[in-house]
């Protein structure tokens, strides 16, 4: 099967010798209980059952691999899809739709959850190109689709990510300013699971402490949704069904992480992450184009709009993380205001570069690298203390997240150019507002966290990363 | 078979298996490298052929492969310890002055450009890696290229043109370019029945030899849009056509070939434990087409376990040297009678 992950993880799979499902060398934990041995059968049916000595036959549990198991394993990474279509798919979101139908239909509306669906920016781009829709058209016919299905809110991560900019931005000129030894420069941008997880896996301790502690988007959504409006709802968190649509599978990654998991609640922050793709397919699979969806209201407690408009963020399909942070260290640091932020390309188009000059000094130095190649140079600067940037922002993709690996594609090499190319003048198309700007951004900062930098807010904006350590075995000794 | 291999020196001094053996440009000193984890470099002395040094410490496991610049003054190491080094003899001893990692695992194959300005790697964890040389002497990843599905065991450039072709354990081939910003596969080769351990092209840069587990060694032609042949190709791009199959020769799996770029003679390495030279015949009808290649030398038992690896002499036409699992190094003389 052809991954479907970002270029860097599908570097990080390990074996030429051995197939998947014996690749995967994750101990499972068996439940034994001591004292007689016992006989094993295979059924017709395959299933294994333990015979005693009574003869009663007692069936076998099958040995599950969960995604977070994969995510704690420095083995594969890339033969963990299997898993993933079992967790993480259209499949499960039809399966708790199906289940709300089946209590509704039984008058056990306790049973219901409240489904949740969170629409990222650049997967409705994505689908508004390849159906050839205005993007408010796109939000609007996705919203209707999602409603008649039986979702109840559809929002929009746009409006999560004027969190994730402002944390970002703040994070930054602290940084800057030195105030904590263990958060060193350049700080690296976070949004992207992809690059987490490569640097987890490959660069473990000395990378870490550069990547920004900041949530994506879709992470502070899930704290938004499982915090603050299971509240504003009455609904205990695990009662809300929360799926997020994205432009790229290694999201489905991101969601699993343990940091992303309630014990009290048993319940994730973000239930599923289904792909636009993914989403192209369940419209297929409703035997209905997007273009015939009956639209419907937006629902705007949870999204960026002008009322007419979608809104969105300066600094390209990516989230405009370096955008957003000069131009505030700019203004917080130097007081400069900056205009128009200038890129210089230098070695290929996925790698660029912004200064702020201060009295014909440089102050600041800003970087832009997308993709493998480019995110291996950065690194290998940082590993020798080389790096002359203050910020990256860095992505898996070539292109950025509008090329993300779960973007409708059509299969054709021009055709898919084509498509990114219209995704993205769509996507620079939008009006764009400022985190600032946003009017809700502040009360719910009072309201939900009360107030910025404290415990709360610590926890629901920001995570931490872990290394993985390298596992060494017989099986990787190879010529 | 009217010709034969002399052996002209015989060069102990690794001590576990030799892997690769390399001319610096100018043919007078030959690099080997091997599972002791150094590299040795051997010169003349007389009439006698000498270990002048030893480099070591800079890699932690098996040396897989080595490869000197175009310009002879430096070297490039790759190791299973997933890294690849540059050895530099400005200062007059070789020095280990950069290391090349990015590798997940094993490197298995090391190749500096024609033009000096790129290195190809190749590595276990299927993937293909160019970096280019700055001008401060700072090596920075210019592409990473995951076409291959399985293990990389070779890489090798085109002789004039910024062209690399790749051997993998996917059983195919295949060739790279810059395109638009990126480096892109241009063509694919497949044939072989296994493994493809080696892969060379001849001096024009036209025709390329290939050596597998299948113990074949086939040719391949460039066919240009429009060819003459009638041979249906995609674009702008050139198909590459198997043109040849030598098939019955070797006993086990070939792992390396090298067509000389002075003298047209194709070299190969076997796990048979024999070096054999194959010679074009020239008085062929249709030489492009259908070239036909005969085995004009064989060295029996040339080592006492798997031959690795085989290199001409880039200046001394019928010089050969080979390496082996033996640990031993030899240099050799293709003598037509």
């Amino acid at each position: 099967m052809a991954s479907k992950f970002s270029g860097v993880l599908q570097l990080t799979d390990l074996d030429d010798f051995i197939t998947p499902s014996q690749e995967c060398i994750k101990p499972v934990k068996v439940e034994k209980t001591a004292g007689e041995v016992g006989k094993i059968k295979i059924h017709n049916d395959g299933s294994y059952v333990q015979v005693a000595q009574t003869g009663e036959e007692v069936k076998l549990q099958k040995a599950k691999i969960t995604l977070n198991d994969c995510l704690a394993c420095s083995g594969c990474i890339t033969s963990a899809e299997a898993v993933l279509i079992t967790q993480q798919s259209q499949d499960e979101l039809y399966r708790v739709l199906q289940q709300n139908t089946q209590a509704a239909q039984d008058g056990e509306t306790s049973q219901e959850k409240l489904v949740v669906i969170s629409i990222s920016p650049q997967s409705r781009t994505s689908l508004a190109a390849r159906y050839n829709l205005s993007s408010l058209e796109t939000a609007r016919k996705l919203t209707g689709f999602f409603k008649q299905l039986g979702a109840h809110y559809v929002f929009d991560t746009t409006f999560t990510r004027d969190f994730s900019l402002q944390e970002s931005q703040r994070e930054f000129v602290q940084r800057f300013q030195g105030n904590d030894a263990s958060a060193p420069l350049p700080m690296l941008a976070s949004a992207c699971p992809g690059w987490i997880c490569y640097a987890e896996k490959t660069h473990g301790e000395y990378v870490l402490p550069y990547i920004s502690t900041t949530k994506s988007p879709q992470q502070v959504m899930g704290s938004l949704v499982k915090d603050h409006f299971s509240k504003q709802q009455g609904k205990p968190p695990d009662q809300i069904y929360h799926v997020t649509v994205m432009p790229c599978f290694d999201k489905k990654l991101e969601a699993s992480r343990e940091d992303f998991y309630s014990d009290v609640y048993r319940t994730r922050d973000v239930d599923c992450v289904i792909t636009s793709g993914e989403v192209e397919a369940m419209l297929e699979k409703e035997g209905i184009s997007l273009v015939d969806v009956t639209p419907a209201d937006l629902d705007t407690m949870f999204s960026s709009t002008s009322g007419a408009e979608l809104l969105s963020h300066s600094g390209g399909g990516s989230g405009g993380y370096l955008e957003h942070i000069f131009r505030y260290a700019a203004r917080e640091l130097f007081g400069q205001d900056v205009q128009s932020v200038n890129y210089k390309t230098l070695r290929n188009k996925d790698f660029k570069e912004v200064t702020l000059e201060v009295e014909g000094k440089v102050v600041l130095k800003f970087a832009l690298a997308y993709g493998f190649r480019n995110i291996q140079n950065m690194v290998q600067k940082i590993k020798r203390g080389k790096s002359p940037y203050h910020f990256v922002e860095v992505m898996a993709c070539p292109s950025g997240c509008l090329n993300g690996g779960g973007q409708v594609r059509i299969g054709d090499k021009e055709a898919d150019k084509d498509l990114l190319t219209r995704a993205e003048e769509l996507y620079s198309a939008l009006p764009v507002r400022t985190p600032e700007e946003n009017p809700l951004l502040e009360s719910l900062y009072s309201e939900w966290l009360s107030g910025r930098d404290n415990e709360k807010a610590r926890r629901m904006l920001h995570t931490s990363y872990h290394p993985v350590e390298k596992m060494t075995n017989a099986l990787a000794i190879k010529w | 078979m009217c010709s034969r291999l002399e052996a002209v020196a015989v060069l102990e001094g690794h001590q576990d298996r030799a892997w690769t053996v390399a001319w610096n440009p100018t043919g007078t000193v030959l690099a080997s490298s091997g599972g002791d984890k150094t590299i040795r470099l051997w010169g003349r002395e007389g009439d006698s052929w000498v270990c002048k040094t030893v480099l070591e410490d800079s890699h932690t496991r098996t040396i897989r492969s080595v490869c000197w610049s175009p310009c002879g003054t430096y070297l490039a190491s790759g190791s299973f310890d997933a890294t690849t080094c540059i050895w530099d003899r400005k200062s007059g001893d070789y020095e280990c002055s950069a290391t090349l990692e990015g590798h997940e695992n094993e490197v298995k194959c090391v190749a500096w450009s024609p033009s000096g300005q790129l290195i190809a790697t190749c590595s276990r964890d299927k993937s293909v890696w160019i970096w280019e040389v700055s001008e401060d002497e700072d090596y920075e990843c210019a592409s990473v290229l995951s076409l291959h599905t399985q293990d990389v065991k070779h890489v090798t450039w085109h002789p004039h043109k910024e062209i690399l072709a790749s051997a993998s354990y996917d059983d195919t081939i295949k060739l790279y370019r810059e395109a638009d910003d990126d480096w892109d596969c241009l063509a694919t080769m497949e044939g072989h029945d296994s493994t493809v351990w080696g892969v060379c092209f001849d001096q024009s840069g036209e025709r390329l030899a290939s050596c597998s587990e299948d113990k074949t060694l086939k040719i391949w032609q460039e066919y240009l849009p429009g060819n003459e042949a009638g041979i249906q190709t995609q674009g702008s791009d050139p198909t590459w056509k198997c043109v040849c199959t030598l098939s019955g020769y070797h006993k086990r799996t070939v792992y390396d070939v090298k067509w000389c770029h002075q003298t047209g003679l194709i070299a190969t390495a076997a796990g048979d434990d024999c070096i054999r030279v194959f010679q074009e015949d020239e008085s062929s009808p249709d030489r492009r087409n259908q070239p036909q290649f005969s085995l004009t030398a064989t060295a029996e038992q040339a080592h006492s376990q798997d031959v690795n690896c085989v290199a001409w002499n880039p200046k001394e036409p019928g010089l050969l040297a080979s390496c082996s699992d033996d640990g031993v190094v030899k240099i050799w003389r293709y003598k037509e009678e």
